[in-house]
């Protein structure tokens, strides 16, 4: 009996030995690393609780910021509805204005044609006005000339009358010369001429025409272009020159209205008479 | 007094075998608590 529960306690120990080795061993194969895994499955949690707690404080920071943003837009909507309100008052003032000043523009424009209307009227007047300041100036411009063509002739008369006193000046001392030489030959200087008085002769000059001999050639006869029209007579004793020299005197025989025809006075010749000769009645 | 029979039996042999057995089982638990950090939890 003893001998029995021996050998079974040792078979019993055996078993269990062998369950407890078996056990053990697939304890140690199957659960290698189950800490690890556990531990990195733990920090996995504690990470994502980590990520989620940030999750959730970022979306209540973005829920209190779009809170404080709608507040902020709430506020801008309102005070846009107000500037709304304020540009419509001014809008409907604007418009009002623009009626205003539509209506000032047409009144200045009506304004603008008729100033146009009178513009056109003061250019046709200023244009005939220049076309009459232009003729008054020719006017102008031909008394101008006028009067300096007066004030020529003026001096020229003032010279001459000049040269009249100077003359009559001459003239009363050769009166005086006269009256004495009259008084010197026993002659009343203030006695009363009686018988024909001869013409005064008058300067005119003239020149030969034409010049010829007689037959015999005793003689030459000159024709002149001065005749009865300038006061010449039969009889009449003209001088012949040629530029300052004395060529002859000639004695009137014929006179016709514009010419005349006169004999050499040979004991007076100094040169040979050609055409062309100045003919004078005193020098 | 009987002689004693000092002859291994089959017993002695399943004996040697369990405390081996033994032996193994509780290395393996060591290195598994090795494993834990000595830690049971």
């Amino acid at each position: 009996m003893n001998n029995v529960v021996t050998k079974t306690l040792i078979v019993l120990q055996l078993v269990f030995s062998l369950c407890f080795m078996c056990f053990a061993g697939a304890v140690y194969t199957f659960q290698n690393g189950w800490r690890a895994k556990a531990e990195e499955y733990k920090k996995s949690a504690d990470q994502f609780s980590r990520s989620l707690t940030d999750t959730q404080n970022a979306r209540t920071e973005e829920a209190a910021k779009a809170v404080a943003d709608i507040k902020k837009q709430q506020e801008r909507a309102e005070l846009a509805e107000a500037q709304v309100g304020q540009l419509q008052i001014d809008l409907k003032q604007a418009q009002t204005s623009l009626a205003n000043a539509e209506q000032q523009r047409d009144k200045f424009q009506a304004d603008l044609l008729v100033a146009q209307d009178e513009a056109k009227a003061r250019i046709t007047e200023t244009n005939l006005s220049r076309a009459e300041i232009k003729r008054l100036r020719d006017q102008l411009n031909d008394g101008i000339a006028q009067r300096r063509s007066l004030e020529d002739q003026n001096l020229d008369r003032q010279g001459k009358i000049d040269e009249s006193v100077d003359r009559e000046q001459v003239l009363l001392k050769e009166v005086t010369r006269l009256r004495d030489m009259i008084r010197a030959k026993g002659f009343d200087p203030n006695e009363i001429y009686v018988g024909p008085v001869p013409a005064a002769i008058e300067k005119v000059n003239g020149e030969v025409l034409k010049s010829q001999k007689n037959a015999s050639r005793s003689q030459e006869l000159v024709e002149i272009s001065i005749g009865q029209d300038d006061n010449i007579v039969e009889k009449m004793r003209l001088i012949v020159y040629r530029d300052n020299k004395y060529i002859c005197d000639i004695e009137i025989t014929d006179v016709m209205p514009d010419k005349a025809v006169g004999r050499v006075l040979e004991e007076t010749r100094n040169g040979s008479i050609e055409r062309g000769d100045h003919v004078t009645t005193k020098l | 007094m009987s002689q004693q029979n000092s002859d291994p039996t089959i017993y002695d042999s399943l004996m040697f075998v369990s405390l081996g057995a033994l032996i193994v089982g509780i290395t393996f638990w060591i290195m598994t608590l090795n494993n834990y950090g000595w830690s049971g939890g």
